[in-house]
């Protein structure tokens, strides 16, 4: 094999010697791509090369998504294990309010929305945008606590004049699922219009009031405060879920990741096993061709 | 028996009360039972007792006043004392005066 290394130009030693004992990737990649441009007579040659490094920035770039996936869903999982204990705690902040008033949807009227947040704007902004009073968006700056959800609740009365305020929501059953609910509440003078009316809320009139000058003002007050409750268990119920539906996203966005990284390992060893088997060929077949 | 701390007055509630609904402002809450007596500090809120005797209390914030430190409540109290009385516009004084109620009735609640 003697003219293997005296015709044979500098690389084709290269190849040799580093497909055995390569390997730092780097160093491999490197050292072949080199001497494969070295080698490299043809447009076909060259573009087989561009492949190859496609395929290496594809590998790299999938495992980076795959670390980012598999860091979301640890984050996620740390947040939902923080805020679960405190959604289920304030639901017992809302039942008083539902044995008393009920939770009737209230006269079905022209609709108007307030929205909370960033993926309920981007939906509802398409086709019902004039109906749009209100949108706040970025809640989740600081961790989520009463005085923030009474501040927001201060802003939207300001706002907006009704007869019943339906608070949409997704309720957290548990990681895996959660059921989008809408809780009502009605307002001052729908409450007392019901009341006087009979029916659902008929009882209320037996209640004696304390406190304030009139019975108006204590129902105006009682409305507000169960405003803010249940906005205060929505808005925990709703990260609850949101971060409850990011961790099993992720976990299979991190195993597709893995997937196609597997797969494109293969592609990648079978083409540079494919063109370094090309060139020794080549290689063999020139110098037969000299010797012979 | 539970003792509330209504906009009113203090209101004791026993078993067949009439059915009420009562405004609640800050102060101090007593759950009697039986010879134990619990007390919380309300921050405020709404009681609603309902004809089977079942009150339902529902506060934004309620402690026991066990752990309640005296001293910053006397350094609160003297600190919004002192702002109510150079509060210029309503809104300040408004603030402040919250913050003296509040106060002096934890005050209360820790002594009394």
């Amino acid at each position: 094999m003697s003219w293997f290394r005296e015709l044979a130009p500098q690389g084709v030693r290269y190849i040799s010697t580093q497909v055995g004992r390569c390997h730092s990737r780097y160093f491999s990649t490197f050292s072949s791509t080199v001497t494969l441009n070295f080698l490299c007579h043809s447009f076909k040659e060259y573009l087989v090369i561009e492949l190859f490094i496609a395929v290496r920035t594809r590998m790299k770039s999938v495992k980076n998504i795959q670390k980012i996936t598999k860091a979301m869903k640890m984050v996620a999982a740390s947040k939902l294990q923080a805020i679960q204990p405190r959604a289920e705690n304030s639901r017992g902040l809302w039942s008083p309010f539902i044995a008393l008033l009920g939770d009737t949807p209230g006269p079905d009227k022209e609709v108007k929305y307030v929205i909370l947040g960033e993926k309920g704007k981007a939906q509802l902004i398409r086709d019902s945008k004039k109906d749009i009073k209100v949108s706040i968006s970025e809640l989740q700056k600081n961790p989520l606590n009463y005085t923030q959800v009474y501040a927001l609740e201060d802003d939207i009365l300001k706002n907006v004049e009704y007869d019943a305020l339906r608070i949409v929501f997704n309720k957290f059953r548990s990681v895996i699922s959660f059921q989008p609910t809408m809780a009502t509440v009605l307002s001052a003078e729908v409450v007392e219009r019901e009341a006087e009316a009979g029916g659902k809320l008929g009882h209320l009139d037996s209640y004696e009031i304390e406190g304030g000058e009139t019975k108006a003002e204590v129902l105006q007050n009682l409305v507000e405060f169960q405003f803010s409750c249940v906005l205060f268990n929505a808005v925990l119920e709703n990260a609850c879920s949101e971060e409850g539906a990011r961790m099993p996203a992720m976990d299979s966005s991190t195993r597709n990741a893995g997937e196609m990284h597997d797969r494109l390992t293969l592609t990648y060893n079978r083409n540079r096993q494919a063109s370094i088997t090309t060139e020794l060929t080549q290689i063999i077949s020139g110098a037969s061709a000299l010797e012979g | 028996m539970v003792i509330i701390p209504a906009t009113t007055g203090q209101m004791g509630v026993l078993p067949g009360h009439v059915p009420t609904i009562a405004e609640l402002r800050p102060g101090l809450l007593s759950v009697h039972e039986g010879n134990d007596v619990t007390k919380y500090f309300l921050s405020s809120g709404f009681a609603f007792i309902h004809a089977n005797s079942v009150a339902d209390i529902i506060a934004v914030e309620a402690v026991q006043i066990d752990r309640i430190d005296p001293s910053l409540v006397q350094k609160g109290l003297a600190e919004f004392t002192q702002k109510l009385s150079s509060a210029t516009t309503d809104l300040e004084k408004a603030e402040a005066q919250i913050g003296v109620d509040v106060y002096s009735a934890l005050n209360f609640a820790i002594s009394g």
